[in-house]
């Protein structure tokens, strides 16, 4: 889930607006391609033509075309419906946890007059976003092992006696997000507190004289003035909550498979590829996947008004 | 970054009422709660490496060991397939920093041209980059896969390198920051001095464009660092960076994997060293970076 | 300037490619368990030079054979020269072609090996991995279930050994009572429930015929051993624990007794990380059969070494498996091995140590003569299924009864999925 600090930060700077070239020169058109060429070479490869060859896989069966029965059967697959299930779940999950504490610490932080106490809270808070991938999932592989957990006070106090009763299928979903909102909330902080920043003094100050309190001014002007990163912040979230592979895979094969291979869609679509050596049904799941992505980011670069032009 | 709003909040402690004082208190109190759940995990890797599996086991969580144990675990974890982690260390390395080249040496022209000139299909270019930049990454990894296995690249360096240098959020960070903190009257000015389009580019806007190929590197070599799914199936075996190898250590570890009860695997301590070996390249990085980072990220945000 | 470097870039990776391809040795995949074996064959054959990677055998059923060989299919290289599995059912696909690339298993009859060393293996050893009379991979051992018990304890308790499950369970009421704390026997891994305890059975819940799959959790010989499980958890003389686990481990001074397969002998007994039992302790007997029932018992693995049909060095693979597979001192990795003149070293060898009491050669000859045939070897274990369902299950509070049918269907859809009938 790397990508998220990625695609926040994106978000930031995609605040700026360019501006408008004056003037088109023939020499500079001609650099222009020459420079645009090698990057638009890598897109149509690893970006166009991937999911070109993703849709021509996923309608054909040994190179015939069969319509949607590649699609129908993964969707008849006992196993397609509960991973949409615990995605679904995952997802919504983390995406409560994320807009609740998410918008609360932001605004918290932001309301501590001591400056480096601010910034040293954000940057502690940014830490794990350095860690992603295989090395974080493993980091809370020990901290969900009551045996060696740093907190198994706080695991007993919940009730989870084993590794087997932390990674239990009622539990897992939210084990998943918390994992995923230790690594990924704090550049979202890092977000929210430019986007709060950003709020021009004079309103608050006028709302302060008017007799609010600081939590009337966080519900009535600062959260509806960040609305716009809100929805920005679940979307990118959701388009990337559903791609969860690495942690229930990692969660799988240290819990010996109580947490089953074939947990997420992702690893649906590995196990069509590499144990059933069906790679249309592979393409159908990925084509999904990639469908419900596209779809996300185009509703937003041309519906969310971050990315508006002048 | 500007500083935070004394003014909103009022640090003039002794004007608030006993309320708003306990309000404050418990605001201090939830962030400090959170640092603690942000920072704890990490402050526990880094003495679990001291420790035996049976201190792991029995100690307090943040008991100290010894630095003779950090050298056995070291030892066990070094002696594991004959230094197989510097093997997968040294792969990571080398995808990532290919792919940093790469994407460097793309990335920049691009959003150069993108930003700084006028060429047939440069809308559609920006649109299509902005719509692909926020498509999670993952989610091309198996059409990918699939494109590289029918080309015969799979199991190739390049299988990862390439993909890894295809970072269209750089080009557009690149783009941003062409369009916004570079004047195209510079860049005229030295037209009319009689430089070259080339010359341009190279004397005027790449002295000026440190800060964004920073962040774009950072940005790059730490996501491509962490990238576990596309490697994984396209490098398997010795050629497998840190972030799939760790994953495989893991089958070694008799806590998760029992039915291995040989004397020669990897206990839980080695294990914690390990994933301390494959996080501190990117943490040292992020250290060193993160004041720069934390502005860049929000340098959007505070410019008006 | 731009495009120096890029090209400077691109050919430091193909030679880097280059130079991280590997030749002439032979590529070895295994589990650690097998690594001394594999070990003892370099200092046996510094001729072969051999590049050891690994892996978890696939334990637990967790596909990592087949997935890694799937993967270098797509990339047409990379396969590795020999691999060992824990599991018996992989041949029912490294037999067959997959998506155009040719199946990997090498067949190893028919001129490959010489049939004079295959038919050292002790007779039906090599069955599961026997597919239209070709054989495709060498057992490494064989792994019956028999009985061990603690003899030093029950003498102590006043105990009769047990020669019946049902006597096991009438032992784990008497434990309850009167010693409790002691138990007979962990069940938290994957493999102990259905090869152990159901197979050992007869219960119908796994069978092949042809390509139509079978289970049945509500036969009488199953709901018997479903029966038994929920008894003897709910009176904690069986534990939830894996048998290689830390509490296990840490709580082993109390195991009185526990059905299990030959090679708990290396792995379990013999373990200074293990049970790590005293010399003269431990009795393996013979296995406990039901009143009612037949004298047959259950197998747990065994492993197996495949050769891949895309080595390249098929004489270096010839003179490993021969030495894997036969080497008295090596052959079966600490349980019985499958070749049948160092399964006679190795039990001589346990005889003469006197580590074990009791007839300990005669006990593994029982249990390897009578392992139920009705299980099935198709291309899925039913140990997924169990850790998916059962393993959460149990640990929360539910029972075998309540379990079993949620299992079967389970085992019935992974059935499905990978192409079986299902009856």
């Amino acid at each position: 889930m790397s990508t998220i600090d990625n695609s926040a930060a994106t978000a930031a700077v995609a605040l700026e607006r360019p501006k408008k070239g004056m003037s088109v020169e023939r020499a500079q058109g001609r650099i222009g391609v020459l420079f645009a060429t090698p990057y638009t070479l890598f897109l149509i490869a690893f970006g166009i033509l991937p999911a070109l060859y993703a849709i021509y896989l996923a309608f054909t069966k040994k190179g015939a075309f069969v319509g949607f029965d590649n699609f129908l059967k993964v969707f008849k697959d006992y196993r397609f419906w509960p991973a949409v299930e615990h995605v679904g779940i995952f997802i919504i999950v983390w995406l409560v946890l994320l807009v609740v504490l998410v918008v609360t610490l932001a605004i918290l932080v932001h309301s501590i007059g001591l400056r480096w106490f601010s910034g040293t809270m954000r940057f502690v808070y940014y830490i794990p976003g350095a860690l992603a991938g295989a090395s974080s999932v493993m980091l809370w592989l020990f901290v969900l092992d009551p045996t060696v957990s740093p907190v198994s006070w706080l695991l007993q106090a919940l009730g989870i006696e084993s590794f087997v009763g932390a990674v239990d299928a009622s539990r897992l979903p939210v084990v998943l997000a918390v994992i995923a909102f230790w690594t990924g909330a704090g550049g979202w902080i890092v977000i929210m507190y430019g986007a709060l920043n950003n709020i021009s003094k004079d309103v608050i100050e006028a709302a302060r004289v008017d007799g609010a309190g600081p939590v009337r001014i966080a519900w009535s002007i600062q959260i509806p003035l960040m609305r716009k990163w809100i929805a920005y912040m679940v979307i990118m979230s959701f388009a990337g909550g559903t791609q969860l592979f690495v942690e229930p895979r990692v969660l799988a094969q240290a819990s010996r498979g109580v947490v089953g291979q074939d947990y997420s869609l992702n690893q649906l679509a590995f196990l069509y590829a590499f144990k059933q050596n069906d790679f249309n049904g592979s393409a159908a799941i990925s084509l999904v996947l990639l469908a419900v992505a596209v779809a996300l980011s185009i509703y937003f670069v041309f519906k969310g008004g971050l990315f508006e032009r002048a | 970054m500007s500083a935070p709003n004394s003014e909103i909040v009022g640090t003039r402690m002794r004007d608030l009422t006993p309320g708003a004082w306990l309000g404050r208190a418990f605001g201090v109190l939830i962030l400090i709660v959170f640092a603690l759940f942000f920072v704890v995990p990490l402050l526990w890797l880094l003495i679990a490496p001291t420790k035996t599996d049976r201190q792991l086991l029995l100690e307090a969580p943040f008991a100290l060991g010894d630095i003779g144990t950090l050298l056995s675990n070291w030892q066990s974890l070094m002696t594991f397939q004959g230094g197989l982690i510097w093997t997968w260390i040294g792969n990571s390395v080398f995808y990532c920093v290919a792919a940093l080249v790469i994407t460097l040496c793309i990335s920049i022209p691009a959003g150069y041209a993108l930003a700084m000139t006028e060429f047939r299909g440069r809308k559609l270019l920006l649109v299509v980059t902005l719509i692909v930049m926020l498509i999670p990454s993952t989610a091309l990894v198996l059409p990918i896969f699939l494109e590289l296995s029918a080309v015969r690249l799979i199991g190739n360096p390049l299988s990862a390198i390439l993909p890894f240098s295809f970072y269209p959020f750089g080009v557009y960070l690149t783009y941003i920051y062409f369009s916004t903190a570079v004047s195209r009257d510079l860049l005229s000015a030295a037209r009319l001095d009689g430089a070259s389009e080339w010359q341009v580019f190279m004397k005027i806007a790449m002295p000026l464009s440190t800060p964004v190929i920073a962040l774009v590197g950072f940005f790059s070599f730490t996501g491509n660092w962490n990238n576990y799914f596309l490697p994984y199936v396209t490098l398997p075996g010795r050629k497998a960076p840190i972030q799939v190898g760790l994953a495989e250590l893991l089958s070694n570890v008799p806590a998760f994997n029992p039915t291995n009860a040989a004397s020669t695997t990897i206990t839980l301590s080695a294990l914690a060293l390990a994933t301390l070996l494959a996080i501190a390249p990117v943490l040292l990085v992020f250290l060193f970076a993160q004041r720069y980072l934390v502005s860049g990220m929000t340098a959007g945000g505070t410019k008006e | 300037m731009n495009l120096l470097r890029t090209t400077v870039a691109l050919s430091a990776i193909l030679v880097a490619g280059a130079a991280l391809a590997q030749d002439g040795a032979i590529t070895v995949w295994a589990d650690a368990t097998r690594q001394p074996a594999v070990e003892a064959f370099i200092a046996a054959h510094p001729e072969v030079p051999v590049n050891l990677v690994l892996d978890d055998g696939s334990s637990g059923a967790s596909g990592t054979f087949q997935t890694k060989i799937s993967l270098a299919d797509q990339a047409n290289e990379g396969w590795p020269d020999v691999v060992f599995s824990t599991q018996n059912n992989d041949a029912a696909w490294a037999a067959r072609e997959n998506n155009g690339a040719q199946a990997f298993a090498q067949v190893l009859n028919e001129g490959f090996l010489d049939q004079a060393f295959l038919d050292g293996f002790t007779p039906g050893a090599l069955d599961p991995v026997t597919v239209d009379g070709k054989v495709y991979g060498l057992r490494n051992d064989l792994a019956p279930v028999l009985f061990w018990y603690n003899k030093t304890l029950l003498d102590q308790f006043g105990y009769a050994a047990p020669t019946t499950w049902e006597e096991y369970q009438a032992l784990g009421d008497k434990l309850a009572a009167e010693h409790p704390g002691y138990f007979l026997g962990g069940f938290g891994d994957a493999f102990q429930g259905p090869y152990i305890y159901y197979w050992s059975g007869e219960a119908p819940i796994f069978q092949l015929e042809g390509e139509t799959f079978k289970s049945d959790t509500s036969a009488p010989n199953a709901v018997k051993v479903s029966n038994l499980i929920d008894h003897m958890v709910a009176n904690k003389t069986l534990t939830l624990d894996s048998v290689f686990g830390a509490s296990f481990v840490a709580s082993a001074a109390n195991l009185v007794a526990i059905p299990g397969p030959a090679w708990y002998s290396g792995a379990l007994f013999q373990n200074p990380g293990g049970v790590n039992a005293k010399a003269g302790d431990w009795v393996a007997a013979p296995p406990l059969k039901w009143a009612d029932g037949a004298a047959v018992t259950g197998n747990v693995g065994g492993g197996v070494w495949y050769a891949s049909s895309h080595t390249q060095n098929p004489e270096a693979v010839k003179t490993f498996l021969k030495f894997v597979t036969s080497d008295t001192k090596v052959a079966g990795t600490g349980g019985l091995p499958a070749y049948q003149a160092a399964a006679d070293a190795w039990l001589d060898a346990q005889a003469a140590s006197g580590f074990y009491a009791g007839d300990f050669k005669a006990a593994i000859q029982a249990a390897a003569s009578s392992v139920w045939n009705g299980w099935g070897y198709p291309n899925f274990s039913p140990e997924t299924a169990w850790a998916k369902i059962v393993t959460p299950g149990l640990a929360a509070g539910k029972t075998m009864t309540d379990l079993s049918a949620d299992w079967q269907q389970e085992m019935k859809n992974e059935a499905q999925v990978v192409g079986y009938t299902v009856e």
